[in-house]
C-alpha cells in the first residue's frame, strides 16, 4: 500500500523537482564541502571515493549512503589547500576515471577478438 | 588526467553463457562497480504487462504474469546475429514520447493453448487424451523478428534437454489459457527479472610467497605436512630436489584458509620467526566470472556494463558543470 515507487531508486523525482548534484560548503571546516548525489549508490561513490584518495590534493574524501531504501549518497571532500576546490577535485576524479573506462572498453575490445582469434576451433558453436 | 590508471584484461575463457577474465591494475572499487552494474544496470527485455484474455488453469492471473516475467527474453542484434545489447534498439518506456506504447519501446507477445484443441491437433492416443500437458516459452509468439524468449542458455543444453521451453503452467482438459504479454526494457535496480546475469563475481588473485631460506631449515616429512595440510592443493613438494614449490594451478583454486598458518606456526621455533609461506590477496589483480541468463551473451553484458559506466560518468560531470556555474 505504501510501498515506495521503485523506479525511484534512480530515476530523479521531477515532482519534486530533484536535481542530481548539490554542493553545500562546509561551515566549519575550511577547504572542504559536501556533494549530494541524488539517485545513486555505492557503485559510483566508492568509485569517487577511491579514485578521490589518489589525488594528492584531497586530504580527506568519505561517502555514506544513510539507509538502503534512501538513494542518496552524501560525498564529503575536504582539500590540502584552499586554491584548490573540492568541486575541481571531484571534476577531475570523474575525468580520470572516464579515461580509465574508456581504456577498459578498449582493452575488452581487443582482449575479446584476440581471444577469439586464437580460439577459432572451438568457435563453431556460437556460428 | 593526473591520476588516471590503466588496466588491463585479459581472457581466461569465453562461452555464450559464461566468461571469466583477470582484471589487472586497478583497484577493487573499480571491479566491485563493474560486477555491481553487470548485476543492477544493464538494461534487457523482460515481460512487464500481460493482459488475459482467458486462464481456466489452476494457476491465477497474477501468478502466471509473475512467471512469464522471470523468462529471459533475448534480442538478437541484425548486425551480429547475437544475443546483444538491447540498449538503442529499444528505448526505456519511461522515456518514449508515445502514449501507452508502440514498437520503439515494447514487444507484443501471443500466448494462445486450449487443451482439447491441441490434443485434437497434435493426434495424440485415444488413451493419452486426459494427459495434462505444459505450456511454455515456445508457445508465445512474438511480433518482433529479432526479440524472443530464451528457452535455453546455449545449444548444447537445448540439444540435450528433454523439455520444449520454460514451464509456465501445466493445462489440463476444458482449460484455457489466452493472453497478450508486453515486454519493455528495463534495469534490475527496478526487477530482478531484468537481470541479464546469474552469476557476477570476482576474486582476489592470490600471491603465494615460499621462504627459501626459512624452508630449508624444514625436514623432508615437515614440508609434506606443509604441502598436505592446504585443502585446496596449491603446494606441491619436489621429490628430487627436497625443494617446495607452488602448483601450476594454484592461483586458480587457493581459498585463502587458515590451516597452513595454524600448520606453520606449529614447526616455527620461535612464534615470531618468518613464516615459511605465505598466501595473500593481490589488491590490484581479480578474477572475474561471469554467468548469464540467457537473455544476452555474457561478452555483451559485460561491454554493455562498462557502456552504462561511462555514460553515468559523462552525466554526472554534466551535472557538476552546472553547479560550478552557479
Amino acid at each position: 500500500m505504501n510501498a515506495p515507487e521503485r523506479a525511484l531508486s534512480f530515476l530523479l523525482d521531477e515532482d519534486n523537482a530533484e536535481q542530481k548534484i548539490t554542493y553545500a560548503a562546509d561551515t566549519k571546516v575550511s577547504n572542504a564541502g559536501t556533494f549530494t548525489i541524488n539517485k545513486e549508490d555505492h557503485t559510483v561513490a566508492n568509485l569517487f571515493r577511491m579514485q578521490l584518495l589518489r589525488d594528492p590534493n584531497v586530504r580527506f574524501a568519505g561517502y555514506i549512503h544513510p539507509h538502503p531504501l534512501i538513494h542518496r549518497i552524501d560525498l564529503k571532500i575536504q582539500t590540502t589547500s584552499s586554491t584548490v576546490p573540492p568541486v575541481d577535485c571531484l571534476t577531475a576524479a570523474i575525468e580520470d576515471l572516464a579515461g580509465e573506462t574508456d581504456h577498459l572498453i578498449e582493452q575488452t575490445t581487443n582482449a575479446i577478438s584476440k581471444w577469439k582469434k586464437e580460439n577459432q576451433a572451438g568457435m563453431g558453436q556460437f556460428q | 588526467m593526473p591520476n588516471q590508471r590503466f588496466p588491463k584484461i585479459e581472457i581466461l575463457s569465453i562461452e555464450q553463457h559464461e566468461i571469466k577474465f583477470i582484471l589487472s591494475e586497478t583497484d577493487t572499487s573499480v571491479a566491485n562497480s563493474l560486477r555491481r552494474i553487470m548485476i543492477a544496470e544493464v538494461p534487457t527485455l523482460a515481460i512487464d504487462l500481460v493482459e488475459f484474455a482467458e486462464n481456466t488453469t489452476v494457476l491465477n492471473d497474477e501468478y502466471i504474469a509473475h512467471r512469464l516475467g522471470l523468462i529471459p527474453i533475448r534480442y538478437t542484434s541484425p548486425d551480429t546475429l547475437r544475443a546483444s545489447d538491447c540498449n538503442g534498439a529499444f528505448l526505456p518506456h519511461r522515456e518514449c514520447v508515445c502514449f501507452e506504447r508502440c514498437p520503439r519501446c515494447s514487444v507484443e507477445f501471443e500466448l494462445d493453448v486450449n487443451f482439447d484443441q491441441t490434443v485434437k491437433e497434435r493426434s495424440v492416443p485415444e488413451h493419452e487424451r486426459t494427459l495434462p500437458f505444459t505450456v511454455t516459452s515456445a508457445d508465445l509468439v512474438s511480433n518482433h523478428n529479432s526479440v524472443e524468449p530464451a528457452h535455453f542458455l546455449h545449444a548444447d543444453e537445448e540439444g540435450n534437454s528433454h523439455d520444449q521451453g520454460i514451464s509456465i503452467v501445466k493445462i489440463g482438459p476444458g482449460q484455457h489459457l489466452k493472453l497478450k504479454a508486453i515486454a519493455r526494457m528495463g534495469i534490475s535496480k527496478e526487477h530482478a527479472k531484468w537481470c541479464p546475469v546469474a552469476v557476477a563475481t570476482y576474486r582476489f588473485y592470490p600471491i603465494i610467497t615460499i621462504n627459501e631460506e626459512a624452508c630449508a631449515r624444514l625436514t623432508l616429512e615437515q614440508k609434506q605436512e606443509l604441502v598436505d595440510v592446504c585443502p585446496d592443493r596449491i603446494l606441491e613438494l619436489d621429490e628430487v630436489s627436497g625443494k617446495l614449490t607452488v602448483s601450476e594451478y594454484a592461483w586458480e583454486i587457493a581459498t585463502y584458509t587458515e590451516d597452513l598458518k595454524v600448520a606453520q606456526d606449529a614447526m616455527k621455533e620461535k612464534p615470531e620467526d618468518d613464516d615459511f609461506v605465505t598466501v595473500e590477496h593481490s589488491t590490484d589483480r581479480f578474477i572475474f566470472s561471469v554467468e548469464g541468463t540467457g537473455a544476452m551473451d555474457v561478452e555483451e553484458v559485460l561491454m554493455s556494463s562498462m557502456r552504462v559506466l561511462k555514460e553515468r560518468l559523462q552525466y554526472l560531470s554534466q551535472q557538476l558543470e552546472q553547479i560550478r556555474e552557479i
